[in-house]
């Protein structure tokens, strides 16, 4: 079913939260909205729910206008960063809970729930309480509670936030080959960019109550329009026009036309190459070891850059070295 | 942003807010407001300041009111100084016995000040045990005998708040001033004095408000130090001067709100500790620290224990002071009127809880809901009880409902009296009940919500579960207190409506020492009985619906 946004906008006590946010999401998309705490997703999430209803705007799902359902005629499915099992009940009574509300019979609630637990590996554990779980073994708990109701729409507030790195990566990947099987519209609010990078189809970049940039995620690392999703999504070396007029002249070509201040060129740090020569006017001030990789802390013409280098480059501290860019995009500062 | 969200076509938040305020505007609000009426109104109705005019035309009034105040400033330091060694004792010293300890603190809470009173007058009074030992010419009555009485009954309540500031303050703050080269002493300084000031400053107010309106020890040990609670009963019951009681409450009500507000701002301002406050401290040994402490702690237990246990003596011999040879007659048929207040004291508490319990649950829930612009005067409401001295609501109901419209149903009722006792006590209850409702994470009620609930559901499968142990804590709360209560019911006993409280205070009036410690063994028991079951059923709860 296809998800339409169009237009929301949310103030609270005059605090504008969101406003013009429009957006769509294709019948089994992942959309990541990605950006800073308190730039308005979590209350976008929300607004989708029908949990807060916004000031402006319309939801659309399919053919049907939810702006104005409430949330328990919506069929959603909701899972919190902070897994919300219910303590008193079973791992099965808490998946089981939609369809309990909605007056499905035993014996159906009792198959839907077998197969779930099956499907998220957590059959054995169907008669254990939340408090005798793992985080990981909640938020799959959880997940299954949201998938039970068969819902239209999968909303997922920042729900690997709590657990840990490892079990993190693992999740990942759970809850996006579940969905691809599920065929719906599925929302992931997330502040972690790499997250949003490995897991989304769609990335929806905010800040500050608006969107930024809505693109796939190579699009977003590759092509950042504005200077926030350039510094937000991976690192990038902001640089300004007159900087490159000065340094890498060559860029300018594919300057659009504008103000002065206007632009920036941001060029990602794996697209400056750092060559050792004695002769260069380049100085490598630190180096951070990062394992495979190795980032560089680089003066060229009084402009400090970081570059990506091999982890086992020799290069050092102090030495002197060549640079040049191979890539780069103007962004909208 | 507020989590608060009233969702469309819900029928059920307007219903939680409307019974108990309707509830709270009856019998709490209108009896104020009668007594208010009662101070500026002569005979026939007509306004007049004369009631406050008259007061000082008494010189023993003003007196009253000092001594009032003296006492009150008395206790405070007496219990804030020991309450503050004995939350040390228990938290911060390596001393041995620290249940026994605990279990004393637990006396003082299940004995009234009526009790504690009985038992300091069969201990040190005239006729006392100390006298009959040993010959001394002892005679407690008066300030010392206040003094001691509502240190007493204070003190747990202090170690209980200083213990919660306490156990806020972790190890790790005392590891960084060790590693600095700060002394347990400079430690004390630095620390924990700061970290437990403002609690020192709550409990303060709560003992002054506590021994300034409090009856069940001016009765009893008072003797002819006279305090304002004194006065209002001899006007009341004596003269019969409704109009002078109604003024002389007002002003002691006035002292008590500034306290009681005082207070709340005290415990505001208090360090709300860290959220994850990590290794609790675990003090070295330092000989000096704890022997003093073990000192006061040992001091504290004793004289807990003793007082309570010369009721407990008491009621147990013959003819006290003359025959104290051992029997059970006083429970057996002593009891002149047998244990008919007692069953009454019970079924009045079990009434008052859980009428108590319903409505306190329902005004949270509902306040949840509302736009924090509705639920702030609600709160302020619900919370003022713990500013009214109970003597000033009982006779609030005492002029309220003798004539009101169904009076001739509602006074003199079982139902009248619990009403008074549950409002005497609304604040902490509703307090307890709010707290324990903030544990419910607003997430789990929006997942009832996108699940396909509605209101009810929200309150069945998300804040009933969680609030479940903060639910019974107060029904506890209201049934232990209801059982003990004194000043706020004296005015509204009838002779067919005996209260086992009320037996005890008339009784000791009367000179049946044995009789009236038999009625409160009995009230201290029930009230043991009851602490005893709430626990097995926190503990249950935990156990079984894996919710603490």
């Amino acid at each position: 079913m296809h998800l339409r946004i169009d237009d929301i906008a949310k103030a609270w006590n005059g605090h504008t939260v969101l406003s013009g946010v429009s957006f769509q999401a294709g019948a089994s998309d992942f959309v990541c909205l990605l950006g800073p705490s308190g730039c308005g997703k979590t209350t976008l999430l929300r607004i989708l729910a029908g949990l807060t209803a916004p000031d402006a705007g319309r939801v659309r799902l399919g053919d049907l206008d939810i702006t104005a359902l409430p949330p328990r005629d919506r069929h959603i499915g909701l899972v919190f960063q902070s897994y919300s099992l219910f303590p008193d009940m079973t791992v099965a009574a808490n998946v089981g809970y939609p369809m309990r509300l909605r007056k499905h019979s035993a014996p159906a609630i009792a198959s839907r729930v077998t197969d779930l637990l099956e499907r998220i590996g957590m059959g054995a554990l169907a008669s254990r309480y939340p408090d005798e779980l793992s985080g990981g073994q909640q938020q799959r708990v959880a997940l299954a509670r949201a998938l039970a109701g068969d819902p239209r729409m999968l909303l997922l507030d920042e729900p690997l936030s709590a657990l840990d790195p490892a079990l993190r990566m693992q999740l990942r990947g759970e809850i996006r080959t579940l969905q691809r099987s599920l065929g719906i519209p599925t929302l992931m609010v997330t502040h972690d960019q790499d997250e949003a990078l490995a897991m989304a189809d769609t990335i929806v970049c905010m800040n500050a109550g608006r969107v930024e940039q809505v693109g796939t995620p190579r699009a977003l690392y590759e092509r950042p329009l504005t200077r926030f999703v350039a510094g937000f999504i991976g690192q990038a070396n902001l640089l300004s026009t007159a900087r490159v007029r000065d340094m890498l002249p060559a860029f300018l070509d594919r300057r659009p036309p504008g103000a002065e201040q206007g632009f920036e060129l941001c060029v990602r740090p794996e697209d400056i190459a750092v060559t050792a020569d004695p002769a260069g006017d380049g100085v490598v001030e630190d180096i951070l070891f990062q394992g495979a990789r190795a980032l560089a802390n680089v003066t060229w013409r009084g402009q400090r850059l970081r570059a990506e280098l091999p982890g086992r480059s020799s290069l050092g501290a102090g030495e002197a070295v060549t640079v040049d860019a191979s890539r780069g995009t103007w962004v909208t500062t | 942003m507020g989590h608060y969200m009233r969702m469309r076509g819900d029928r059920l938040t307007p219903l939680l807010i409307a019974v108990p305020l309707l509830a709270l505007l009856a019998f709490f609000v209108q009896p104020m407001l009668t007594v208010l009426w009662r101070s500026v109104t002569d005979a026939h109705g007509s306004l007049t300041w004369s009631n406050y005019a008259r007061l000082l035309d008494d010189p023993g009034l003003p007196r009253s009111a000092l001594r009032s105040v003296v006492i009150g400033v008395a206790t405070t330091v007496a219990a804030v100084g020991t309450g503050l060694c004995l939350a040390m004792a228990l938290h911060r010293s390596r001393l041995r016995g620290k249940r026994v300890l605990r279990a004393a603190l637990l006396l003082p809470m299940l004995a009234p000040s009526l009790v504690l009173g009985l038992g300091l007058v069969c201990l040190l009074g005239r006729n006392g045990l100390v006298h009959r030992l040993t010959g001394w010419p002892t005679d407690i009555y008066g300030f010392w005998g206040l003094l001691i009485v509502n240190t007493l009954y204070g003190l747990p309540q202090v170690v209980i708040i200083v213990s919660a500031a306490l156990e806020r303050t972790p190890a790790r703050h005392y590891d960084a001033a060790a590693s600095m080269g700060a002394g347990p002493w400079r430690q004390f300084l630095d620390i924990t004095l700061p970290r437990v000031r403002f609690a020192l400053l709550a409990a303060a107010f709560l003992v002054f408000t506590e021994t300034l309106t409090d009856f069940g020890s001016a009765v009893v040990v008072g003797g002819s130090y006279r305090v304002l609670a004194m006065e209002i009963y001899g006007e009341v019951v004596g003269q019969l001067d409704f109009a002078m009681g109604a003024t002389l409450g007002v002003v002691l009500l006035a002292p008590a709100l500034l306290s009681v507000c005082l207070g709340r701002m005290a415990h505001r301002r208090q360090d709300a500790g860290d959220a994850r406050p990590g290794l609790a401290m675990v003090p070295e040994r330092h000989v000096i620290r704890d022997t003093a402490l073990g000192f006061v702690s040992l001091f504290a237990t004793t004289a807990i224990v003793a007082v309570v246990g010369s009721v407990a003596y008491v009621s147990v011999v013959k003819l006290w002071p003359y025959d104290r040879a051992f029997t059970l007659a006083n429970y057996a048929h002593g009891m002149p009127d047998g244990y008919g207040p007692v069953t009454t004291s019970l079924a009045m508490s079990l009434l008052a809880a859980t009428a108590g319990v319903i409505l306190a649950f329902a005004l949270a829930a509902g306040l949840r809901r509302v736009h924090p612009r509705l639920a702030r005067p609600l709160q302020v409401v619900a919370s003022l009880p713990a500013a009214v001295p109970g003597m000033v609501l009982g006779l609030g109901y005492a002029l309220t409902f003798n004539k009101a419209p169904l009076s001739g149903w509602l006074y003199g009722s079982l139902a009248i009296v619990a009403a008074c006792s549950l409002y005497h006590y609304h604040a902490q209850a509703f307090l307890t009940m709010q707290t324990g409702m903030r544990r419910v994470p607003s997430t789990l009620e929006d997942t009832v919500r996108v699940s396909g609930g509605d209101s009810r559901h929200v309150l069945r499968d998300a804040v009933l579960p969680i609030a479940a142990p903060a639910a019974v804590a107060t029904f506890f709360y209201l049934f232990m207190r209801s059982l003990v209560t004194l000043s706020g019911v004296i005015f509204l006993v009838t002779p067919d409506l005996g209260l086992a409280s009320v037996s005890v205070m008339r009784l000791d009036e009367n000179g049946f020492l044995a009789q009236a410690a038999a009625y409160a063994m009995c009230v201290v028991l029930a009230g043991a009985l009851a602490l005893g079951a709430m626990r097995l059923i926190l503990h249950a709860i935990k156990d079984r619906r894996h919710v603490a």
